[in-house]
């Protein structure tokens, strides 16, 4: 994937832009309750607010409940949102989950 | 006397005696509802946060004493780990003290029901499940503030789980070897409990009426896995034979296990293949180790689950290769998929039948779904080329869909040929012996194919018109019931006939009082799980075939399924008296039909 075509900065309102990247959930039994826990995990070590938005629904990176309502099955895409002073690497970092399928072989 | 004993139904055999413990008693109905003072709500938010904090802490501990067979349930324990982490519970509950003005205890539980009717929606069956882990999760933070509980969790030493019902959930949450036995009021032999206890070789009862109120944490109390009962707090001479049938039961055990690589023969020189049933390659280990001659059945269904997408045929194909290069020249019978398409309502979407187990499943399903279908085949003869590998269909009701799937496997063949890859032309082609149709014209079907494959859990089902996880009906269910009898011994002799192999894989091949009567109609191969192996095996080393013969004469005699269980029990049994002691109550429990 390439990042420069993806990422965008959206307006802010307020203190900081949020800034945004395209993935595709690629692992074979989407996010189910494993991936969604690592990525929870992951975005719980980050300062930023972040968002993960799939067919207009908006919802916290940073909580596994909210991740798994999402149920994105293989194929769908989602937009990573994030704002705050670490949102960048917090982008490169969730990215990184999504195409290295969160460790999962397929 | 014991202060109570209360019937059950055996999932794995042994004896425990130790002190209960309760999981999962329902905590809503214990849940105080109390209103709070403006100025208690920061106290009551303090004390959510720290019962989320210790609970944490609980479950790391947990998850680092969990036993190495179990690895793959610390996924489950890390996405649980995860929901007490997550921001959204906690602040949810806490919202509600801080609106609502009520107790921590009962802003949780509002908190859960929140989720809840988020998850409702959610059309992937799988991520749907996992409110029951929020429940579960919830439940131990409960606790914790209820300040209930964790006394007996800290308590030293081994004790015995006790539960109304149990789910995957609510086991990995236990530590298991602090576990001695299971009972539980709900669930059925093939229940999660009997699974899990079988794994860890614990005994276990499932539907143990009464339990919540006849038994308190701290009770002493016998599970006898063996005869299917739990003794509450019972006198010291129950206590002293219990002990005595404990010892005898391991040192049986033990000899069942060293002799369980010899060969299934019986007294005067008749063998008989003994082959495995499983649904999982790890699960090759177990086969091997406990004496298994082959695969009798590989259930394929697992593939297909829990996953959004259909498997593609390299996966499929890797997956039996592995599984036939390891067995080789060991005997395979990759059965073709299972499956209804309540299954895979994301690819096909919901038929919403009435009545799914009379409906579009297995061959019936792959038939309309040519595509998925000839993607399993290709697979399956792609393993071919590397061990003896056989295919074997299910749900077969006539001559119809025997010729039908068979010119779909020529066409995969064919395309094969074509490409250039390699397979096995060769492979023998068997079917399932599951519907009374096909018991009815097994002398047809026999012309068909190479070997006969007899599934007796459906079967008797079918058979009877009863559906064996329905508790209203579950007594009828009746393995020895002359009607089944019957329709196995017609299938065999139809094989038989036709000379072909015949198969039974089902329950009734690890039932120790109907493997004898299965000899005596010289059946081929028995399938069953691995586990099961050595003590059927050790079963068919002291049998002599001329009893077993003598037996079946005497029983397709037989008008009542209890007189059939009396003279199993008076003859034949006789002759092995320690199963005779571990065994006996699978005959009682069956004289409750008539």
């Amino acid at each position: 994937m390439n990042r420069q075509d993806n990422e965008k900065a959206v307006a802010g309102s307020g203190a900081g832009d949020v800034l945004s990247r395209q993935v595709v959930v690629s692992n074979q039994l989407g996010l189910h309750a494993r991936p969604a826990g690592v990525l929870a995990q992951e975005a719980q070590n980050f300062a930023s607010k972040i968002q993960l938005v799939s067919q207009e629904q908006e919802v916290d990176a940073k909580s596994i409940l909210d991740i798994l309502t999402l149920a994105a099955a293989r194929g769908s895409a989602i937009e990573i949102r994030a704002r705050g002073e670490d949102a960048e690497r917090a982008l490169d970092r969730l990215e990184r989950l999504f195409l290295t399928r969160f460790g999962e072989k397929k | 006397m014991a202060e109570s004993v209360i019937r059950g139904t055996p999932v794995s055999s042994g004896i425990a005696i130790g002190k209960a413990f309760f999981v999962n008693r329902s905590y809503q109905s214990l849940l105080p509802r109390q209103t709070i003072g403006p100025f208690q709500v920061p106290a009551e938010v303090a004390r959510l946060k720290a019962a989320f904090a210790e609970a944490q802490k609980e479950l790391v501990e947990v998850r680092k004493r969990m036993p190495k067979e179990l690895k793959e349930y610390k996924l489950i324990l890390d996405s649980h780990l995860m929901m007490l982490k997550d921001p959204k519970l906690v602040d949810l509950a806490a919202k509600y003290i801080r609106e609502l003005h009520v107790n921590a205890e009962w802003a949780l539980e509002k908190a859960v029901a929140e989720v809840d009717k988020t998850f409702r929606d959610i059309g992937d069956v799988y991520i749907r499940e996992r409110i029951q882990d929020v429940r579960v999760v919830a439940d131990r933070v409960q606790s914790r503030l209820i300040g209930r509980g964790a006394e007996v969790r800290e308590a030293p030493g081994r004790y015995i789980i006790v539960a109304h019902d149990l789910s995957p959930a609510d086991t990995v949450e236990l530590e298991l070897n602090k576990v001695m036995a299971f009972a539980t009021v709900q669930g059925g032999k093939t229940s999660h409990t009997g699974i899990m206890a079988r794994t860890m070789g614990l005994p276990a009862l499932v539907g143990v009426a009464g339990l919540d109120t006849l038994v308190s944490d701290g009770d002493l109390v016998i599970v006898d896995g063996i005869g299917g009962k739990v003794l509450v707090n019972p006198d010291d001479d129950e206590l002293a034979k219990y002990h005595d049938l404990e010892l005898q039961f391991e040192a049986y055990q033990r000899r069942i296990i060293r002799s369980s690589q010899l060969p299934a023969e019986t007294i005067d020189g008749y063998r008989v293949q003994v082959l495995a049933n499983i649904e999982l390659f790890e699960e090759v280990a177990a086969v091997i180790d406990n004496g298994g001659e082959g695969i009798g059945l590989f259930r394929s269904e697992y593939s297909y689950l829990n996953r959004a997408s259909l498997p593609d045929e390299d996966e499929l194909a890797e997956e039996y290769t592995d599984l036939a290069a390891i067995m080789a020249p060991r005997k395979v019978i990759l059965r073709t998929l299972d499956l209804g398409a309540d299954k895979f309502i994301s690819t096909f979407g919901r038929l919403d039948e009435a009545n799914p187990a009379m409906g579009l499943r297995a061959i019936r399903f792959c038939l309309k779904h040519p595509e998925m279908f000839k993607t399993q085949l290709r697979a399956i003869c792609r393993a071919s080329a590397f061990g003896n590998v056989s295919i074997m269909f299910p749900m077969i009701s006539g001559l119809r869909e025997i010729r039908q799937a068979k010119a779909k496997l020529v066409q995969a063949q064919d395309e094969l040929r074509r490409e250039g890859v390699a397979f096995n032309p060769e492979m023998p082609v068997g079917i399932m012996i599951e519907l009374p149709a096909a018991v009815m014209i097994a002398e047809i079907l026999a012309q068909e194919v190479d070997f006969f494959s007899i599934g007796t859990n459906d079967l008797i089902q079918y058979s009877l018109g009863i559906d064996r996880s329905n508790h209203h009906v579950s007594y009828l269910y009746q393995p020895l019931h002359p009607a089944a009898l019957r329709s196995i011994k017609h299938v065999v002799d139809a094989a038989h006939e036709a000379g072909i192999e015949v198969s039974l894989c089902g329950e009734v091949a690890s039932d120790p009082y109907c493997v004898p009567i299965l000899m005596g109609m010289q059946i081929d191969c028995i399938s069953l799980s691995p586990k099961a192996i050595p003590g059927i095996k050790r079963i068919i080393r002291q049998t002599r075939m001329e009893d077993c013969r003598a037996l079946l004469k005497e029983v397709v005699d037989c008008r009542t399924v209890n007189r059939i269980n009396r003279l199993v029990k008076e003859t034949i049994f006789k002759r092995y008296p320690e199963e005779l002691t571990f065994f006996a109550s699978l005959l009682d429990s069956d004289e409750l039909g008539g």
